[in-house]
């Protein structure tokens, strides 16, 4: 009797007459998620297709893997793949750190002024569009007129063309990238912080703690598992480069390309010259294939060393 | 509410030994520095907005107000009907898409958070694949133009952006620090799912629906790429996607400037642009301290799996 | 996991079996639209006596790139009153605003969306369009349902228009000239005057350094992001033709010669000539080093820079706009052509209802100067005014604009600005006298290249020319290093196979001339 209810309740469809409520719950996410997120999955068949306006796209003929090519002419691609994926690991780490920081002082200070103006203040970047940054950029960087460079002439040095410098974009674009995520993210870190028990606090402070060892022995572990799911979550989104910002910061300069360009970037060049769709859907495709073979090589990592702090 | 928040906040005395004493000098200095790299660049900004537009082109932009000027800022209302509408849209969108979307992510975080539901791990999935794999900008297109017919119309600002895995995880997270015995009595005691979702499970969540809803009401209230996509008529233009339009149309100008045949003379000047985005943000800087408070309780979110 | 994985690659494949039906679904209405447009263009041929039946009062559908001007409102009612009453329809102009148009203009006729006529050109890549399928084929609508733009029309714009054999577009019929030089600033605020003229690169030179050591606040020469113009000028004041006629292009020829043959920088003789003269113009700071990330287009026109290399129409514009700048323009390039009819052209949609009114309507608007004047200013003394000689002039630019659809131009219809100078209507019919006696560069007008079986390798090359030449040409980078390098990458790219197969094009384009 016990054998037989136990197997009954393995069956999907008793599952759902007797959570029938909560599927009801689940349905408004399955709906919208099917619809806009799924369904458009199927349009990836553009990228193997030789794609006519008149045909749309399941009439037009195949064409194989032609689509790909454009993205690996004269080594292009591994470029652009290697630069996506630098950037984002660099900006993430970089960002994230910050936020962490920041997150952590903002919830040691005591003075409440002080905390809200400057977690105001923090967030304000988050509202400035890239475009502005872009045209900052210039005022701060070019050669002629740039902010920096008056600076270092009046004070007695030679003027630096940051542009013919590829290297120093690279950090100039993370700096930028932490700069305007801090805000964001650490609202989420803060939030993490400020659930840890008081009381371990104040037991921490009786046993005489420093606020070093606080933040190592207390903090830092509390809000690990947050940081370990935001570094995996944006793992997962390795191969997106945040493609206004770099369009605005770098733009058509191509003295920096070879240290600036992402896919993103690319594949906007390349529609530009050529309304190719195909080739557009094609980078799409290589992106998610990509994104996801990485995140399963990682979540398998992170379950080998941590089973509890995989994502799935 | 503001009280309540006041007793949460984890107060701490420590004895201020040296080491202290160097920690909180380095926390307000580093802190202090943040906060004006972030506020110095939207005090140029609004500075700018002010300037004569001779002004800049000569001298660059400047922290300080020179050569007063309110130009840029007549130029945005001479036909105050166009952004007052783009304020409604951005408002309608901002409104409906952030209850509706809490509404919607807050019921799957339930659920997925629910021991007894036996398929949790593989609904959550199911979610989180959704970041990992997407269609592409081309094929989202013309699906969502062909099938869904969403071409010019709101719900292509409203739809796309309502719910989000990140933030489902989120709110899962908030969901978690409520004990599974309160449902378990709730249940015992005869009341509904529903019942218990909407008396027991809501009025917990107040701080996670602010977190999400201010992270909604943000994306909703920042975006003009769908309205960039899919939006055709001038009626229906979310503010963001004004702006976005007037910063970026020298850009692409620039672009094509160089091929003949087309002389385009007027640029959107930059004081303008400046204004423009002084316009555009204004609002959820007004309304953001009055949010800020209810980030009190604590978030840490978990994995996909439940 | 493995069970879990399986469940959403389930769930996954659901989804993509139902929208597969959907997909087949999708396609088939998509067929039955282009058979419907089919059909409706046999019908036409069938009608073709009858004339055009206006009896059913229709809307039609037309897209612009542009922002849309806040006066818009006023100026389509305007208009449709006229059309109503002329041609029993009403015009929707749809603007697709400059920030949008790289996305936005590509997949326009990829969502099967039904739409009338959209402009065109060769920046928004209409060969490749009409290749895909974008565009209705016009063999027979053109003629049939206007006529009169039809007549009107040169054998050369109509060959520019063919592509495989069959009409795509309607092109513009106001001439537009290959004519290409320094448009410069003679009149300065100090009260300074220059008065000598530029005639050639070297009177150029001259030009540049009495800015620098005269107008020290002025940039000598306006370069931003878009690349310098100075390699084009360069390559056309020795008679070079560039293979797409374009700007920033990489492959040129020698229009003298019988046989033209290709040849990109690294080839030319003369190129160490050009980048030494770039290395000193950088060393003299002619221009900002860090022009290539500078966005303003309007550093002329605004009194920051002294000299641009642009065409005739762009000196006009900066002319009426600072009357007492003495701006001046010469043209450098040594033979001139007619310009592609097709770089402004109108294109039917694949997806129109009504393309047989739509080309009514584009007759009476390239014939009607009442309908055109309510379609390209508005409406008089409203949105533009007239003076004694016909020149009009906006009366609110904040307000009001001239159309974005450029393609509808005439010789005969379009209007000159209030204030244009002398020179723009005696140097344009100079050209049209040069080109008669000296069709060096004439012959070739009717020349485009068809990059089908190269799409990979050109868009290559396209993206190897921004980033490596344009630093090289503006003396960014090292002379001899960056010449060799853009030479490697342009071959990695695929140049030979581009050039192979344009050679290939430009034979059979020489082999019909004789």
């Amino acid at each position: 009797m016990m054998t037989a209810e136990v197997k009954r309740k393995e069956g999907f469809l008793y599952e759902l007459k007797k959570n029938r409520a909560l599927w009801v719950m689940l349905l408004p996410a399955f709906v919208i998620v099917i619809l806009f997120q799924y369904f458009p999955m199927a349009g990836l068949v553009l990228a193997f297709k030789n794609y006519r306006f008149d045909q749309g796209v399941f009439g037009s003929a195949w064409n194989g893997l032609d689509n790909f090519r454009y993205l690996f002419q004269s080594g292009t691609g591994w470029l652009i793949t290697k630069n996506t994926i630098v950037y984002n690991l660099v900006n993430l780490v970089t960002s994230q750190a910050l936020a962490i920081l920041i997150a952590i002082f903002i919830s040691e200070i005591n003075n409440r002024i002080f905390k809200k103006l400057t977690q105001s203040f923090i967030f304000l970047p988050y509202f400035i569009s890239w475009v502005i940054v872009g045209t900052f950029v210039y005022a701060i960087f070019n050669y002629e007129t740039g902010v920096l460079n008056n600076l270092i002439s009046s004070s007695g040095g030679e003027a630096v063309n940051f542009y013919n410098m590829p290297w120093v974009w690279p950090i100039i674009i993370c700096c930028f990238n932490s700069w305007k995520w801090c805000g964001y993210n650490s609202v989420i870190y803060i939030a993490a912080i400020t659930g840890v028990d008081r009381e371990i606090y104040e037991a921490a402070a009786v046993d005489g703690a420093t606020i070093g060892q606080r933040i190592r022995h207390i903090t830092l572990p509390t809000i690990r598992p947050t940081i370990i799911t935001m570094l995996l979550l944006n793992v997962g989104r390795i191969l997106r480069g945040d493609f206004e910002m770099f369009y605005q910061i770098v733009g058509n300069n191509g003295q920096l390309f070879n240290a600036t360009d992402v896919i993103d970037t690319y594949v906007f060049r390349s529609l530009l010259q050529s309304s190719n769709l195909g080739m557009s859907a094609a980078a799409s495709f290589y992106q998610s294939v990509l994104c996801f073979v990485i995140i399963m090589i990682v979540n398998a990592a992170v379950k080998h060393v941590e089973p509890d702090y995989a994502l799935f | 509410m503001a009280k309540q928040a006041e007793a949460e906040r984890p107060m701490i005395k420590t004895r201020l030994s040296a080491s202290s004493k160097v920690f909180y000098t380095v926390a307000y200095v580093i802190t202090a520095v943040e906060a004006a790299i972030c506020l110095i660049p939207f005090v140029i900004l609004i500075a700018s907005s002010f300037t004569g537009e001779n002004y800049i082109r000569h001298h660059g932009y400047s922290i300080l107000i020179h050569d007063f000027s309110l130009k840029a800022y007549e130029l945005i209302f001479k036909t105050p009907i166009t952004v007052l509408r783009a304020y409604g849209v951005s408002i309608l969108i901002t409104a409906v898409g952030t209850f509706c979307g809490t509404m919607i992510i807050t019921l799957a975080a339930y659920v997925i958070s629910r021991k007894d539901f036996k398929y949790r791990n593989q609904v959550s999935f199911f979610f989180y694949f959704t970041t990992l794999f997407n269609g592409g900008m081309v094929s989202t297109y013309i699906f969502y133009i062909q099938y869904l017919h969403l071409k010019d119309s709101l719900l292509a600002l409203i739809f796309p952006g309502i719910f989000q895995v990140f933030y489902m995880l989120i709110m899962r997270s908030f969901v978690q620090e409520i004990p599974a015995a309160l449902i378990e009595s709730a249940k015992i005691d005869g009341a509904g799912e529903w019942c218990i979702f909407f008396r027991i499970i809501l009025p917990l969540l107040k701080s996670g629906l602010a977190t999400i809803s201010l992270f909604l009401a943000l994306g909703y209230w920042n975006d003009w790429y769908n309205a960039m996509l899919y939006i055709n008529s001038e009626k229906k233009y979310p503010l963001q996607y004004m702006l976005y339009n007037m910063l970026q149309q020298t850009q692409a100008l620039a672009r094509i400037a160089s091929q003949a045949g087309i002389k385009v003379m007027d640029m959107p000047s930059n004081s303008l642009k400046m204004a423009m985005a002084v316009v555009a943000t204004g609002p959820i800087l007004i309304v953001y301290p009055y949010v800020q408070k209810y980030f009190v309780s604590g978030i840490t979110i978990g994995s996909v799996k439940g | 996991m493995k069970k879990q994985l399986a469940a959403v690659m389930l769930a996954a494949a659901t989804g993509v079996s139902v929208l597969a039906g959907c997909g087949s679904s999708g396609s088939g209405s998509g067929n039955a639209a282009t058979q419907s447009a089919a059909s409706a263009s046999g019908t036409s041929a069938a009608a073709q006596s009858g004339g055009l039946d206006t009896s059913k009062e229709v809307n039609l559908v037309m897209y612009v790139i542009s922002n849309r001007p806040a006066g818009q409102d006023a100026v389509d009612e305007n208009l449709n009153k006229l059309l109503k009453e002329k041609l029993n329809c009403t015009l929707t102009i749809n603007w697709i605003p400059w920030s949008d148009y790289a996305n936005k203009y590509p997949l326009l006729f990829s969502s099967g969306e039904q739409f009338d006529m959209a402009y065109t050109s060769n920046w928004l890549n209409w060969t490749q369009l009409a290749r895909k399928g974008a565009f209705m084929q016009l063999d027979d609508l053109w003629p049939t349902y206007a006529p009169d733009n039809w007549a009107a029309t040169s054998e050369m714009a109509k060959a520019e228009a063919t592509i495989d054999g069959h009409l795509y577009v309607v092109p513009t019929q106001k001439a537009t000239y290959t004519a290409y030089g320094p448009i410069y600033r003679t009149k300065f605020d100090d009260g300074k005057e220059y008065t000598d003229e530029i005639t050639d690169m070297t009177s150029m030179e001259t030009y540049l350094d009495w800015i620098k050591a005269n107008e020290p606040d002025l940039k000598p020469y306006q370069v931003y992001s878009a690349g310098s113009e100075m390699d084009d000028m360069w390559m056309y004041s020795q008679g070079f033709c560039a293979s797409k006629g374009a700007t920033n292009d990489f492959l040129f020829y020698n229009p003298e010669d019988e046989n033209p043959k290709l040849f990109t920088y690294y080839e030319y003789d003369g190129v160490n000539d050009f980048l030494d003269m770039m290395e000193g113009w950088n060393g003299k700071g002619y221009y900002s080093k860090s022009a290539l990330s500078d966005t303003d287009s309007t550093q002329v026109q605004n009194g920051l820079a002294a000299m641009q290399v642009h065409n005739i129409d762009t000196y006009s514009g900066l002319y009426i706009l600072h009357p007492d700048w003495g701006f001046k323009y010469v043209n450098l390039r040594k033979h001139v052509a007619h310009l592609p009819y097709t770089q402004d052209s109108m294109a039917i949609s694949t997806t129109s209802q009504n393309p047989e009114r739509a080309l009514a309507l584009w007759n009476l608007l390239t014939t009607d100067q009442e309908v055109y004047d309510a379609f390209y200013y508005g409406i008089l003394d409203t949105s533009y005014t007239l003076d004694d000689k016909g020149e009009f002039k906006i009366t609110d630019p904040d307000t009001y604009a001239t159309s974005a659809m450029w393609a509808v131009r005439t010789n005969e219809l379009d209007r000159n600005g209030v204030g244009t100078p002398d020179d723009y209507v005696t140097q344009r019919n100079q050209w049209e006298e040069d080109i008669k006696s000296d069709d060096t560069a004439e012959k070739y007008a009717a020349f485009t290249i068809d990059t089908t079986n190269i799409e990979t390798e050109y868009a290559a090359c396209q993206s190897v020319q921004q980033q490596y030449w344009w630093p090289l040409e503006l003396g960014f980078t090292d002379k001899e290093s960056g010449l060799k390098e853009y030479q490697e990458k342009m071959e990695a790219a695929g140049i030979e196979k581009v050039r192979t197969e344009i050679q290939g094009q430009l034979d059979a384009y020489v082999a019909t001339l004789k």
